[in-house]
């Protein structure tokens, strides 16, 4: 089975290239105290990274349906996004309102929804053969 | 009047029959490529000339969903493909039945389809005289 797709390698790179602008341009937007702008940002950001996911999710579906495109483009999302934060973090990109601890607890947080998806991953394996559903093979 | 509830009757029997038909043929894609694949290897386009002459043109399937159920069967270890020159333009993909894609059609026409050729039942689908 292939572990990462042609499609999950596109979105990986269309999220580098937008979350690296994005935090950059978050922490300016807090330094500058411009608190609205930032909250608007971030939405943008929270938006266009959805259909993006969406978007190469289901080119990915249409080449091949395999059961788990949701997860792993979860999982590359949660790498590539506190990768990101983390390594900004290490070069004091950051703006004085930002905190590590913030940024930990963020990659906390969410690892724990991103284990939740896992279980429900490895739950609905059962209804697959080689990571495709069964009501999907023949159909 | 009598005219009209003819009418009726065969536009509810076309209704039905088209009904059946879609439902029937949902799934039955796969048995067409696995036929079109038995005896020799096929590009895309043969497996489609193949389904649409040998189903009579009651099935017809569109290029890219013979692409996405090929690319399934592949993945799955049914399907293989090998790669040869075309009679013009780029290398085609030649897909063939695997020893797995073998075993699982014969399996699946040994339970699904022989039963159709007993004589009671092709009796009853007026396939034979009756006696």
């Amino acid at each position: 089975m292939k572990f990462i797709t042609t499609n999950q390698l596109r979105f990986a790179a269309v999220l580098i290239v937008l979350t690296i602008p994005f935090r950059l341009g978050l922490s300016r937007l807090l330094d500058a105290e411009m608190f609205t702008m930032a909250w608007v940002l971030a939405l943008v950001y929270a938006v266009v990274i959805f259909a993006m996911g969406w978007i190469f999710g289901r080119k990915d579906h249409e080449s091949l349906p395999i059961y788990d495109i949701g997860f792993r483009f979860h999982l590359t999302t949660y790498i590539i996004c506190n990768a990101i934060a983390e390594i900004l973090f290490y070069f004091n990109f950051n703006s004085r309102f930002e905190n590590v601890k913030v940024v930990h607890l963020t990659a906390i947080y969410w690892g724990v929804f991103l284990l939740i998806h896992f279980v429900v991953f490895m739950a609905t394996r059962r209804n697959a053969i080689k990571g495709i559903e069964k009501s999907e093979i023949f159909e | 009047m009598i005219n009209s509830i003819s009418m009726a009757k065969i536009n509810l029997l076309t209704d039905l029959l088209t009904a059946w038909e879609d439902t029937y043929k949902k799934g039955q894609l796969t048995l067409w490529i696995f036929l079109a694949l038995k005896d020799d290897r096929k590009y895309v386009d043969e497996i489609k000339t193949f389904v649409e002459e040998q189903s009579s043109n009651t099935m017809t399937c569109e290029e890219q969903s013979l692409y996405r159920t090929l690319r399934k069967f592949q993945h799955l270890g049914v399907v293989d493909f090998e790669t040869g020159k075309g009679n013009k333009g780029p290398e085609r993909k030649y897909y063939y039945l695997t020893d797995l894609g073998v075993k699982l059609l014969d399996q699946f026409v040994q339970r699904n389809i022989s039963l159709f050729f007993n004589q009671r039942v092709k009796q009853l689908l007026n396939l034979e005289e009756k006696k």
